[in-house]
């Protein structure tokens, strides 16, 4: 449909304005209706959500790649803000049609086409009512999911475009996670008896009616241990993994001291939970669509979507406040990567683990007006979901995408960012 | 031909219906013999030759199927028939209720989790159709508890690996909004409380998209929302008659359950639309409030979608980071604002952020970032410290004799 010397004007275009997020503010057009039903965005839009990688393509592949993907999209329905000039009359024409043919189909919705009012109160220049005009079948969509599809096309890729581009961050630095829970096993390897414990200690419970161990803590570090019969020891509530040891240790000091032969065997992390805040809203429901092998979003149940990863084996409780609880854990792969974020972020390298930065190096600003341009539009999933899991290692397409799209890019760089699509993430 | 029946001597699948007088019989046309005679059999391999039988109502599952699940199997249908389900529901409820019980975890559940069950594979299969459900509904169905509901559905969620869609948010309007009581006309209904259905449906989506624009939906149980959104455009229609009405007044008489959320709802929408209301040059002389703005809910769903954007600026980040922005939006407002100086001394407030209620209530307590504890894991545990802990054979002692004395004291009743 365009021929491939006008697919890289496109492409350049997209890229400038991609990289230049001021150009891009109000500008864009109002939301879309299809947050509300999730079948019908995938009905009007070809470009369907669980391919994105289709559409990033122009950023790492080349040329060949994207012509293949945008045959189907009908790039002259474009909206002015992204469109070169020379394009101007001819999206304008096209758009001027459409409006004619949403008005006459528009009869369910109460909606008058505000184009003509809105304009005089929008910024924009005189592309907006067009583009209005655009999405108002989008809005229709779950009455009647019909023909608009060749002038919705365009919005997916405008909006995917139109995302900020993050300064590229350390390795380090980001969300940082902090622990509030570790919870880790050890065995004594020796037979205990409960009742002499729970006698001659101060600071146990034990009820072997209700529960066949003795419940045992101590000040410091501030945990509570279950102590079996069989010697196998459990100790929650604290805050690092050395401190779980320690504690672990200073309760197997407490049963010595009472007589009984212990040893201190296989001490085990078994789960580690974490909470973080990454300070911005996140919708809960496009991240269920797109991410929904891993997701469980039952707002009926639960506020909080559960996100289960599997590279590394964690499940994140993610709220629509952007507080993240992260747990599981066990595995020793994430234990080191926290390990290692914690000690370097905290102890090395203060000016750049810590939040602030993190956050003023986004231009935090306008990432997050376009985070939620982007979910508006629901084509894409909010960045934030990026941002965790590029930090806990996930390979995953997104956050391959979320690391290549930290480089200010010119044309010569862009060789550079190809070569990093095969190499590791965080 | 009946699938899977073959003739006894010859073993060919060639059966032909073919009567003898006025009895029907089966016979096989190769060979000739006769393999089932009229349609009562005492037999067991009789019965394997009649044709169609629909196999609930043969004896083979009978067999096969123990009587809780049989029972369950029956309940799944009467549940699909008690909610007009589709009849290709009722087969893929059953299917899935066949499958979960094939685990061992359900299968050696107790009672109740069976009968949560039924209501779980009904819910799964309604969600995979989008068919607007609730899982309130199919507990208040089941007369079950929604933790009991919600710990076994995640389970068989889980176990069956299946892809659950969320619940259809348009459909579920539309199907809650027909349910209430106040398209005709009747003694407790007055008149001027009587709604057009359609206008009052689009009225209430138009509210429910900018409730989940705004927020308000996100994270949240639906239906409240969707209740007050209905309550917001039952008013709106005809606000002279209808302000005076309360949100409770108003489910009794559509003869709806309030559900305790949807007034908070009420008021997160209000105050969404009173921030939409400020933007509009001709409403913010009115000076509006939460009643008032009821009035104008039809210019403001007009112009929703350049209303939230004005009335809202995207970002979490307070200050700095968005000069840009502001100074912008500061211009746009100083534009609008000099139109209208002389009615209004000060400035319009700068726009809030467009954040979920539970990010623009202040902390409940400072988070403080915990101090790096220099703690390796092997430091020396002074004895002091332990010791600590125990207790001294006289305080074991004391401790023994206090146990007992409270052993008996429990022992010997209280006299009266």
């Amino acid at each position: 449909m365009v021929g491939s010397p006008l697919m890289e004007e496109e492409e350049d275009m997209y890229l400038d304005l991609f990289l230049d997020p001021y150009t891009v503010q109000d500008a864009f057009p109002p939301a879309m209706s299809h947050l509300f039903s999730p079948r019908a965005p995938l009905d009007v839009y070809p470009l369907n959500l669980s391919n994105p990688e289709a559409v990033f393509s122009p950023h790492f592949g080349g040329v060949k790649e994207t012509s293949s993907d945008f045959s189907s999209v009908d790039l002259s329905f474009l909206p002015d803000e992204l469109a070169q000039d020379s394009k101007d009359q001819a999206v304008t024409g096209n758009r001027h049609e459409t409006e004619q043919s949403r008005k006459t189909q528009d009869q369910q919705c109460q909606l008058q086409l505000p184009g003509g009012e809105d304009s005089g109160l929008s910024l924009n220049n005189g592309s907006s009512p067009g583009s209005h005009a655009h999405l108002y079948p989008g809005g229709a969509a779950f009455n009647q999911p019909s023909p608009e599809k060749s002038s919705s096309d365009s919005l997916p890729v405008a909006s995917i475009v139109s995302m900020t581009p993050m300064n590229p961050v350390p390795e380090c630095s980001g969300i940082v996670p902090q622990l509030q829970n570790v919870v880790s096993t050890a065995n004594l390897a020796c037979k205990l008896d409960l009742r002499k414990i729970a006698l001659s200690a101060k600071n146990t419970e034990y009820n072997p009616k209700r529960f066949a161990a003795v419940i045992m803590r101590i000040r410091e570090p501030r945990t509570t241990a279950l102590l079996f019969s069989s010697g196998k020891v459990v100790c929650t509530g604290a805050k690092s993994e050395e401190e779980s040891r320690l504690a672990a240790r200073k309760y197997a000091r407490v049963v010595q001291k009472l007589g009984f032969p212990v040893k201190f065997f296989n001490f085990k992390i078994q789960n580690m939970v974490g909470s973080c805040d990454v300070k911005f809203p996140i919708r809960l429901e496009i991240l269920a669509l797109t991410h929904r092998q891993f997701s469980s979003y039952e707002p009926e149940l639960f506020p909080g979507l559960i996100y289960k990863m599997v590279r590394p084996q964690v499940v994140l409780l993610i709220f629509a406040s952007g507080k993240v609880v992260l747990t599981g854990g066990s595995s020793e792969r994430w234990l080191c990567d926290l390990g290692q974020r914690f000690r370097a972020c905290i102890s090395g390298q203060p000016a750049e683990g810590t939040l602030e930065n993190h956050l003023s190096k986004w231009n935090y600003s306008s990432l997050s007006l376009v985070s939620t341009m982007v979910q508006r539009h629901n084509q894409q999933p909010d960045i934030n979901p990026l941002s965790l899991e590029r930090n806990l290692g996930k390979s995953s397409p997104y956050s391959l995408k979320a690391w290549h799209r930290g480089y200010r890019r010119t044309k010569a760089t862009r060789t550079q960012i190809s070569g990093f699509a095969g190499g590791t993430c965080l | 031909m009946p699938s899977g029946s073959r003739c006894p001597d010859c073993g060919s699948s060639e059966l032909v219906e073919d009567s003898h007088y006025s009895q029907s019989q089966l016979v096989c046309s190769d060979c000739g013999c006769v393999v089932t005679e009229g349609t009562l059999t005492t037999t067991f391999n009789d019965e394997g030759n009649l044709r169609e039988v629909t196999y609930s109502r043969s004896t083979g599952e009978n067999e096969q199927v123990s009587r809780s699940q049989q029972r369950d199997l029956r309940r799944v249908r009467d549940l699909c028939r008690i909610l007009k389900l589709p009849t290709t529901f009722e087969d893929t409820a059953i299917s899935y209720y066949q499958r979960a019980y094939q685990l061992s975890g359900i299968r050696a559940a107790r009672l109740q989790k069976k009968e949560v069950l039924v209501g779980c594979c009904v819910l799964i299969t309604c969600r995979q159709h989008n068919w607007p459900l609730t899982m309130g509904a199919i507990c208040t169905l089941l007369y079950a508890d929604l933790d009991v509901f919600s710990g076994t559905y995640m389970q068989l969620v889980k176990l069956l690996g299946l892809d659950v869609p969320a619940l259809c948010l348009a459909d579920l309007v539309k199907s809650y909004c027909s349910s209430f009581r106040l398209f005709q006309a009747s003694p407790s209904i007055p008149a001027k409380y009587v709604e057009d259905k359609d206008k009052m449906l689009s009225r209430t989506l138009l509210l429910v998209e900018l409730a989940n624009e705004t927020w308000l939906v996100t994270g949240r149980h639906p239906l409240p929302v969707i209740t007050a959104a209905t309550f917001l455009a039952w008013q709106s229609l005809r606000p002279s008659a209808r302000l005076t009405c309360s949100l409770a007044q108003f489910c009794k008489l559509a003869n709806v359950d309030l559900p305790y959320p949807a007034a908070s709802r009420l008021q997160e929408l209000l105050a969404v639309l009173l921030r939409m209301a400020s933007q509009l040059a001709w409403l913010r002389v009115l000076k509006l409030d939460k009643r008032t703005v009821v009035k104008h809910i039809a210019d403001l769903l007009q112009h929703r979608h350049m209303l939230v954007r004005m009335a809202f600026r995207d970002g979490t980040a307070e200050g700095e980071t968005q000069k840009q922005q502001q100074g912008e939006q500061g211009q746009r407002e100083e534009a609008e604002d000099s139109t209208f100086d002389v009615l209004e001394r000060k400035r319009p407030a700068s726009p809030a952020p467009l954040l979920p209620p539970c990010m623009l209530k202040p902390p409940k307590r400072s988070h403080p970032t915990p101090s790096v504890s220099a703690v390796t894991g092997d430091e020396n545990i002074s004895d002091s410290e332990i010791e600590q802990y125990l207790r001294t054979p006289q305080e074991v002692r004391d401790f023994q004799r206090a146990q007992a004395a409270s052993q008996a004291a429990k022992s010997v009743p209280n006299p009266p």
